[in-house]
């Protein structure tokens, strides 16, 4: 990348800073199922018509220029808002949709489609809590309404209440069977330690996204994250292909197939896949593997910049009401292992997100800073699910090592590598390492 | 201060207006391949988007057509919208998906007497899978190689690569019988252009299928039949004359069932013999039921839409009970009483137009798409036909392609002042054939036009 690209890239980035499907993306190609569960993309249903939201946008627009009045117009804008979001990485789409939502409830108290808006914008921004409360909002407006379930699901997910997940998600599924209710059934289930099962659902949710190009290549992205989660890289990479070939340059699939080339081995393919989806969507959990990549590649200059866009991007995010700490905090960790700062870090973190990811999260940083003592019951809790996470095994069995038990550490970092021996592109030959 | 007062008195017509227009255009015109036509988008999110599984239309009529008058007709329609040039894959059948006929013919109100369900398989087949080409379909290629792809003529056509298999099952009291096995039966394709399908009338032909004892079936693309102004509508009723039909020049994916009256009746007779001859039936479709803790697919199914009478699904449900309605059975409808007696539309109508429209609560409603008789101990919503009643009657004893039932729901919902009233779009822009299975040949890709009126 010349610096005039670059500089461009930042600047791109600047405005176009990840999002949709930030949550999932950020916890890097080890969490499988992670965009599946990831609230942004939930917002609006996968493949919900993205082909020319801008033009619904500015339909819109000129409805509520004749008629200021319309609050179910302003709703509607805010929903559309939030669809460009999904589509351009752009975060700045967010406080707009928050503005237009809010209008549209000043109008109109109560109106059911803005107060599930920004419960599905909240979901976006990471604020999980605030999500259930206007998810439960919107349930007493709409009792039987499937989305709403998908909105209160979410949250409770990423704040740790499996058990009530889980039986919103059956509901859902019971009240309108979707794209979004299989895709969600289907991370709860690669949740529980069963992926077979999950794969299955998530065939379910591809049937039903009907040949929609974003619903169908989004829905086979994370299909192939499913197999990727269990070593099946070729499976992973015919889904990943089939995405393409749906929806030519979807950067979901170019940066998927990336990590297969580059357990393939093809570090400069790799590369240049993940340069091509970040060219078009610089999003963050992107970069971040661009830098491993370059990393592994022997390039540490290269990587280096890519971490220090990092930063750019985390700015923008927080910005437009995003908030991105966990993520921070495990790249930080995985990074910078300064201690103390990244362990308060991801303390914050967990403490707005208590879910495995929170409890993983802080585990690692802990371990990072030399405190594995501490680690250890958080890494306890991040694996009660007895979920199938290359990556949550591997830092467990670093744990393990660091308070001195090889034999119990050795045995993690085996299973994490025969779940997939290409987990992670940093961490990957670091439990190969460690095991010889 | 003067302008406030339009404008708020605006914004309570455009209120009242919301649920019913943006209901109509989710449900009725939810998904579409062009954004720019259907103004689906602006509800999408909130509902998901299922093509396949979504119901346009359903109809049942005496066939009108010469020799068929013992006969009944049942059709439904799927997949809002077909841009006919949407390929590669264009419009196919859910093979997850159950598409089933339901039918009541004793009057309780239970569409449990009759079913008739369809199930769709895929085969990836012929030079398409040889060539490891990325098109559904090919045909007419010129010479290269060698090698020559011929235009698809017959649903064995080397150039059909997505071929669906179908097979129908009748369950009766019951009881499932194999009417169609699976290996036989073949969905005609969508009309992909001129040079693929020189013929596609000729090519849908083979789709038609007699299986004897009075029975025919096809299921493949079809013009869409319906016909509205929505533009007009959207535009805060502002209905107009000559008017245009938005459906032009889109197509959907038909099921038509021709079964002889006798099949259906309780008594088994036919439509001069029987005694019991009211049908209530609903049309369909079902998508597998999981859970988290369910093992893979499980063999349940969840419904995900009915659809008896028009327009009830999209002009009386709330849209946040839309869910619910879809999911429960037709003789659980008395749940949604409210609707009916108080219609949402009336009240647009009234805001608009500044005419009376009938007093609330409304019995007549329900008493006309709930009920056969007033005797009726519970509310059911079926779509009722007498097959004693000659071929050619309209919704809502039955319902035929050419019924306009925009008009007629117009004017019912209005009450008499709206008499007469109707959208100025009074028949489909493709004339409708009078034989099975009465609905026209699809746009084709190559030349669709979305042209009026």
């Amino acid at each position: 990348m010349t610096r005039p690209r670059l500089i461009a890239a930042v600047t791109v980035a600047a405005l176009a800073a990840a999002v949709t499907l930030l949550g999932g993306a950020f916890r890097g190609a080890s969490s499988p199922g992670a965009l599946a569960a990831v609230p942004g993309t939930r917002l609006l249903e996968p493949g919900a018509g993205s082909t020319d939201t801008a033009a619904l946008v500015a339909g819109l627009q000129q409805r509520l220029q004749a008629d200021p009045y319309d609050a179910q117009g302003y709703a509607l804008l805010g929903l559309a808002y939030q669809q460009r979001a999904r589509e351009t990485g752009d975060p700045s789409w967010y406080p707009r949709s928050g503005r237009a939502l809010r209008r549209a409830l000043r109008l109109a108290p109560g109106n059911a489609a803005a107060t599930g808006g920004l419960g599905s914008l909240a979901l976006a921004r990471h604020r999980f809590r605030e999500a259930l409360q206007l998810g439960r909002r919107s349930l007493r407006l709409s009792p039987a309404s499937a989305r709403v379930y998908g909105v209160i699901g979410d949250a409770e997910l990423e704040l740790g209440r499996y058990d009530d997940a889980f039986r919103a998600f059956d509901t859902m599924a019971r009240l309108k069977p979707s794209v979004g209710a299989y895709a969600r059934i289907s991370y709860a289930r690669e949740l529980r330690g069963r992926p077979h099962d999950a794969i299955v659902a998530m065939q379910l949710a591809l049937e039903a996204a009907a040949d929609q190009p974003e619903a169908t290549a989004w829905t086979r992205v994370q299909l192939g994250k499913v197999y990727w989660s269990i070593g099946h890289v070729g499976d992973a990479a015919g889904q990943y292909r089939a995405a393409l070939a749906t929806l030519p340059g979807y950067p979901f699939a170019l940066a998927a197939l990336g990590q297969v080339e580059a357990a393939r081995g093809r570090l400069a393919r790799a590369i240049a896949l993940e340069r091509q989806a970040i060219d078009a969507m610089p999003l963050p959990q992107f970069v971040s593997e661009l830098g491993d990549l370059y990393r592994a590649a022997g390039q540490p200059a290269q990587a280096k910049r890519q971490y220090a866009l990092m930063a750019v991007i985390q700015r923008l995010l927080a910005a437009n009401g995003v908030r991105t700490d966990l993520e921070g905090a495990l790249f930080e960790a995985d990074h910078r292992a300064h201690g103390r700062e990244v362990v308060a870090l991801a303390r914050r973190a967990r403490a707005a997100r208590p879910s495995i990811d929170g409890d993983d999260t802080l585990a690692w940083a802990l371990a990072r800073a030399g405190r594995c003592s501490d680690a250890l019951p958080y890494s306890r809790q991040a694996l009660r699910l007895g979920t199938l996470d290359a990556l949550k095994l591997f830092h467990r069995g670093m744990i393990e090592r660091c308070l001195g038990d090889m034999l119990t550490g050795n045995a993690y970092l085996r299973r994490a590598l025969s779940l997939n021996e290409h987990f992670s592109t940093r961490w990957a030959p670091v439990a190969r390492k460690a095991l010889r | 201060m003067t302008a406030v007062l339009p404008r708020r008195r605006t914004a309570a017509i455009a209120l009242a207006l919301l649920g019913v227009g943006v209901a109509l255009l989710v449900l009725r015109f939810g998904p579409s391949p062009s954004p720019a036509k259907a103004a689906s988008h602006r509800e999408a999110p909130l509902i998901a988007n299922d093509p396949p599984a979504d119901i346009t239309d359903f109809y049942m009529f005496r066939s009108t057509e010469a020799g068929h008058a013992k006969t009944v007709d049942l059709i439904m329609n799927v997949i809002p919208f077909e841009e006919p040039s949407g390929g590669p894959n264009y419009y196919n059948f859910d093979p997850s998906v159950a598409y089933t006929f339901h039918i009541d013919n004793d009057k309780d109100g239970r569409a449990d007497d009759v079913a008739f369900e369809f199930r769709f398989k895929n085969e990836i087949r012929g030079a398409v899978n040889a060539l490891g080409l990325p098109l559904a379909y090919v045909g007419g290629v010129p010479p290269a190689d060698g090698s020559v792809i011929p235009p698809i003529t017959a649903l064995n056509s080397p150039g059909l690569g997505l071929r669906q298999k179908y097979t129908i099952t009748m369950i009766k009291d019951g009881h499932r019988t194999v009417v169609s096995p699976l290996t036989e039966k073949i969905t005609v394709p969508s009309n992909v252009g001129p040079r693929t399908m020189p013929d596609y009338d000729a090519l849908a032909a083979h789709g038609m299928y007699n299986l004897g004892n009075g029975v025919r079936v096809f299921t493949g693309q079809r013009d869409d039949p319906f016909f509205i102004d929505l533009g007009a509508a959207f535009d805060t009723l502002n209905l107009r004359s000559p008017a245009t039909d938005m459906l032009s020049g889109f197509n959907v994916n038909t099921i038509a069932l021709e079964v002889p009256v006798s099949m259906l009746t309780r008594d088994r007779h036919g439509p001069a013999e029987t005694t019991q001859p009211w049908l209530g039936a609903y049309a369909s479709t079902s998508r597998p039921k999981v859970t988290v803790d369910g093992v893979g697919r499980g063999s349940k199914m969840v419904q995900v839409q009915r659809l008896a009478n028009p327009l009830v699904n999209e002009l009386i449900i709330g849209t946040k009970d839309k869910d619910r309605w879809n999911t429960l059975a037709p003789q659980q409808e008395s749940a949604f009483l409210d609707y009916y007696e108080n219609p949402r539309l009336a009240l647009a109508m009234s805001l608009v137009f500044g005419a009376a429209v009938p007093a609330t609560p409304r019995h007549d409603l329900a008493g006309a798409l709930l009920k056969y008789g007033s005797t009726d101990p519970g509310y059911s919503e079926l779509l009722r036909l007498n097959v004693t009643s000659a071929p050619g009657a309209a919704w809502p004893n039955g319902r035929k392609p050419s019924d306009d039932v925009t008009d007629t729901a117009l004017q019912v919902v209005g009450g008499p002042s709206f008499a007469g009233v109707g959208d100025g779009v009074s028949a489909n822009d493709k004339v409708l054939p009078g034989v099975f299975p009465f609905l026209a040949s699809p746009w084709d890709g190559r030349n669709r036009v979305h042209a009026n009126p």
